[in-house]
C-alpha cells in the first residue's frame, strides 16, 4: 500500500507512448491537497509522473473514465473503472533536467503519481535562463511561469492560431513586448506586417511605424516601396503589363534594361557593372519615363509611312505659342498627336510600332496618376524625377537608406502598417517586402548587420489573407522561402491567423512552435492537430473550450506541450483590435447615443482622399 | 489564332481575338497581317460587309496599326 500522497494508481496497459492507468481505490477523486496546494485529479491536460527506478517519465492525461478502459477489459468491466489514458512526452532523471522523448517504457504495475508544483518547476522552470522569456503562466498552476526558448521560437518559426476574439493579437503583443525588452535584448529586430493597423498603440514606445498616408503628428513615417527595387516579374504583377505575349514582353524587358543601363552609366553604383546588370537588378529607373517613351513609340502619329518613320517625323500638335505639345513626364500627360488622315499632301500615318500594348499603356497612365499607388510609384526620395532637360535624373536616396530605416532603426520593432494599401496589390506587395528583406539579409549574411549575426523576425499578421493554400502568389512564395531556408540565414517567421485551414500547409508544417488558441471550426482544428505529433491529439481536443487568452503551446520552443494563460499586456500595450460597440455604457458611441447632425461632406472628403485621418477633428466632435 | 475562311477577291481568312483586340487577316497571296486595337464591332461589320476586300481597304488598312507576320 503506497503511502505517498501523490499516488494515483498503477500502470495497467502500455501501447507505445499511450498508457492506461487504473486509479487506486483509495485515491480520492476531485481535489487532493499536497503541501498546502490543491490539485485536481484526472484533469485533461494535467500531468502524471511515473517513476521507474531512477528515472521519472512524464505524460499528459488525454482521457478519463470508462472510455479509457483498455479494449480487452471493456467486456469484463462494462461500466469502467477509474481509468486514465496518458500520453508519454518525456523523461527526467532524478535531480537533473527534463528531456523530450522516452528512453524506456513503463511496465505493468509501475506507480503513477500526481505531478506537484515542485515537479513542474523542474520541468518548466528556468526563469533565470537568459534565452527564455515568460509569456504567461501555466493554466493549471499559476505560480509557474510559461517560458519560451527564443532561439527556437525565432529560427524554427512559429504560428499563433485562434478564432477572432481568442486573444491572438494580445498574445502577439505580449510576446513582442517580451522579445523587445531593451534591458534583455537591446539588439532585437522584428518586423511586423500589420494589415489592420492594430499594433501601433500596443508598441508605440518600442516601434517605428511606417504607413502609407503617414500621420506625422502620431510619429508615423511614410512607407515607400520603390518600384525599381522590384524584379521584372514582380513589377509586371503590380502593373497592367501582366499577361503580355512573348514578343511584347521581350520588347518591354529590352526597354527596361535600356533605361537601367542609362541610369547606371550616368551614376555609378558599387557592386554592379553594365556587364553584370540584368533586368532584375535593383537599379533606379523611371517608370514614368518608361510610360512616356512607350507612349511616344506606340501611340504616336507620323508624317511618314511606317518604313520611313524616325523621331523627326512625329506629328505632334503645336500649342498656341507654336511649341509642340509634348505633355509632361512626371504629371503623366502624354503629348498630343495630330489625328491620322487618309490622303492629301500632308498625310499623317499611324506609328509602325510592332507592339500590341496600347491598352496597357493607357492603363499604366491611370495607374501612375492614382494617388493610392504613390507609395510605390512616387516613392519620395527614392523617386527619380526625369524632366525633358534631365531625362536620367537619379533619386536622392538609394536602397541602403530604405533598408536601414526598416531593419536598422533605433527601435527594435518596425511596424509596416499596410492598412492603406489597395487590396488588389496587397498580396504582391507583401511578397515584395519579404523578398526584398530576405535578399538584403541573405547576401549580407557575413556582415555584422546581416541575418546570421543579427537575426530578424517577421510577424505575418492575418496570414490567411495572403498565404492561401495552393496559391502561387508572390507572398506565398516569399513566405515559403523564409520558413524553408530562413533558419540558415537568421530569418524567422511568426504566422498569425484565424483560419489555419486557408494557409498553405507547407508553411504551417514548417512552424516549429505552435500557439494554438481557441478554435471552434472543425476544419481549422484538424489542420492544427494534423501538424503536431499523433499522441498529442487528446490535448488538442481541448481547443474549442480554451478560455480567452489561453493557449496550448507545443513544439520546439517549449520542453513540454503546455497549456498557458498568456499574460495580458499592460493597459497601454493592448492592440487596437477592439470591436466597435453597439451598446456603450457611457453612450459615447454605438446605437444608444443621441443622434447628432452629421457632416457627410467630411465623409466624402476622407473617402476621396483615401485617408481616414485626412480630417483634423474626426468623429468625436459634433 | 483561329481564322475562318471567307469568300472575297483578295482576303482568304479572318480571325479576331477580343481579349487583345487583335484582328488577323490572311490575304489570297498568302501574307498574314495583324491589326491592333480593332474594336469588336468593326470586326463584326467586316464579316457582314458585302465586300470584305473593300471594307478592309476603306476602314481597316490605314486606320489601325499593323504588323506583317
Amino acid at each position: 500500500m503506497p503511502n505517498s500522497p501523490t499516488y494515483l494508481g498503477t500502470v495497467q496497459d502500455v501501447q507505445g507512448a499511450t498508457i492506461s492507468i487504473a486509479l487506486d481505490k483509495d485515491t480520492v477523486s476531485g481535489l487532493a491537497f499536497i503541501d498546502g496546494h490543491g490539485y485536481r485529479i484526472g484533469q485533461i491536460g494535467s500531468f502524471v509522473r511515473i517513476s521507474i527506478g531512477f528515472t521519472d517519465l512524464f505524460g499528459i492525461v488525454s482521457q478519463v473514465g470508462a472510455g479509457a478502459v483498455p479494449e480487452a477489459l471493456a467486456k469484463v468491466e462494462p461500466y469502467g473503472y477509474r481509468w486514465l489514458k496518458v500520453q508519454l512526452v518525456g523523461e527526467g532523471q532524478r535531480s537533473s533536467e527534463f528531456k523530450r522523448g522516452i528512453s524506456q517504457y513503463p511496465t505493468i504495475g509501475d506507480e503513477a503519481h500526481l505531478v506537484t508544483e515542485q515537479d513542474l518547476t523542474r520541468i518548466y522552470g528556468r526563469p533565470d535562463a537568459p534565452n527564455f522569456v515568460r509569456v504567461g503562466s501555466l493554466a493549471s498552476a499559476e505560480s509557474i511561469p510559461a517560458l519560451i526558448d527564443i532561439d527556437r521560437l525565432i529560427t524554427r518559426h512559429s504560428a499563433v492560431l485562434g478564432t477572432t476574439g481568442a486573444g491572438k493579437s494580445t498574445t502577439v503583443a505580449s510576446l513582442l513586448a517580451s522579445l523587445s525588452d531593451p534591458d534583455r535584448y537591446p539588439a532585437a529586430r522584428i518586423i511586423v506586417l500589420d494589415i489592420h493597423g492594430e499594433y501601433h498603440a500596443a508598441l508605440n514606445d518600442r516601434a517605428t511605424v511606417f504607413r502609407v498616408n503617414a500621420d506625422k503628428a502620431r510619429g508615423e513615417q511614410p512607407l515607400f516601396i520603390p518600384y525599381w527595387a522590384l524584379s521584372f516579374d514582380e513589377l509586371l504583377r503590380v502593373t497592367p503589363f501582366q499577361g503580355l505575349n512573348d514578343a511584347d514582353r521581350a520588347a518591354l524587358v529590352e526597354k527596361v534594361k535600356q533605361l537601367k543601363l542609362a541610369s547606371l552609366q550616368s551614376h555609378v553604383r558599387s557592386g554592379v557593372t553594365a556587364d553584370t546588370m540584368t533586368v532584375d537588378t535593383p537599379i533606379p529607373f523611371s517608370i514614368h519615363r518608361l510610360w512616356y517613351d512607350l507612349h511616344r513609340y506606340v501611340c504616336s502619329t507620323h508624317t511618314a509611312p511606317s518604313a520611313n518613320q524616325r523621331g523627326t517625323t512625329e506629328a505632334i500638335e503645336l500649342g498656341p505659342t507654336g511649341q509642340p505639345i509634348l505633355g509632361d513626364i512626371m504629371k503623366v500627360n502624354p503629348p498630343q498627336y495630330r489625328p491620322i488622315t487618309s490622303g492629301g499632301t500632308d498625310r499623317v500615318y499611324l506609328s509602325g510600332a510592332p507592339l500590341n500594348i496600347r491598352r496597357q499603356i493607357m492603363a499604366t497612365e491611370s495607374l501612375l496618376r492614382d494617388s493610392r499607388y504613390d507609395f510605390m510609384f512616387r516613392p519620395g526620395p527614392w523617386c527619380p524625377n526625369p524632366t525633358f532637360q534631365n531625362l536620367d535624373a537619379q533619386p536622392t536616396q538609394d536602397l541602403d537608406a530604405l533598408i536601414k530605416e526598416w531593419v536598422g532603426g533605433d527601435k527594435p520593432i518596425t511596424i509596416l502598417d499596410l492598412s492603406g494599401v489597395p487590396v488588389s496589390i496587397l498580396e504582391d506587395l507583401i511578397g515584395v517586402l519579404i523578398r526584398l528583406l530576405f535578399d538584403a539579409l541573405f547576401w549580407a549574411r557575413f556582415l555584422p548587420e546581416g541575418g546570421r549575426i543579427r537575426p530578424l523576425l517577421f510577424v505575418l499578421e492575418e496570414a490567411h489573407a495572403y498565404l492561401n493554400a495552393g496559391n502561387a502568389g508572390a507572398a506565398s512564395i516569399a513566405a515559403r522561402r523564409i520558413v524553408k531556408e530562413g533558419r540558415k540565414y537568421g530569418l524567422g517567421a511568426m504566422i498569425v491567423s484565424q483560419r489555419p485551414a486557408e494557409i498553405d500547409p507547407t508553411i504551417l508544417s514548417q512552424c516549429g512552435t505552435m500557439f494554438a488558441m481557441r478554435l471552434a471550426n472543425a476544419t481549422d482544428r484538424s489542420h492544427v492537430t494534423g501538424t503536431v505529433s499523433d499522441n498529442l491529439e487528446g490535448l488538442f481536443s481541448m481547443l474549442p473550450t480554451l478560455r480567452t487568452g489561453e493557449a496550448i503551446i507545443v513544439g520546439e520552443a517549449v520542453h513540454l506541450p503546455l497549456r498557458a494563460q498568456i499574460d495580458a499586456p499592460a493597459k497601454n500595450r493592448r492592440p487596437d483590435s477592439h470591436d466597435p460597440k453597439i451598446y456603450s455604457p457611457d453612450a459615447s458611441c454605438g446605437w444608444n447615443r443621441h443622434k447628432q447632425s452629421e457632416d457627410y461632406a467630411r465623409l466624402l472628403e476622407t473617402w476621396r482622399s483615401e485617408n481616414p485621418r485626412s480630417i483634423n477633428n474626426p468623429g468625436d466632435k459634433p | 489564332m483561329n481564322r475562318a475562311s471567307v469568300s472575297s477577291s483578295n482576303v482568304a481568312s479572318v480571325g479576331y481575338d477580343p481579349s487583345t483586340l487583335t484582328l488577323e487577316v490572311e490575304f489570297n497571296n498568302g501574307s498574314i497581317y495583324q491589326y491592333f486595337d480593332v474594336p469588336e464591332i468593326v470586326y463584326h461589320e467586316l464579316m457582314r460587309a458585302s465586300s470584305i476586300g473593300k471594307f478592309m481597304h476603306a476602314n481597316i488598312r490605314d486606320n489601325y496599326r499593323n504588323i506583317k507576320i
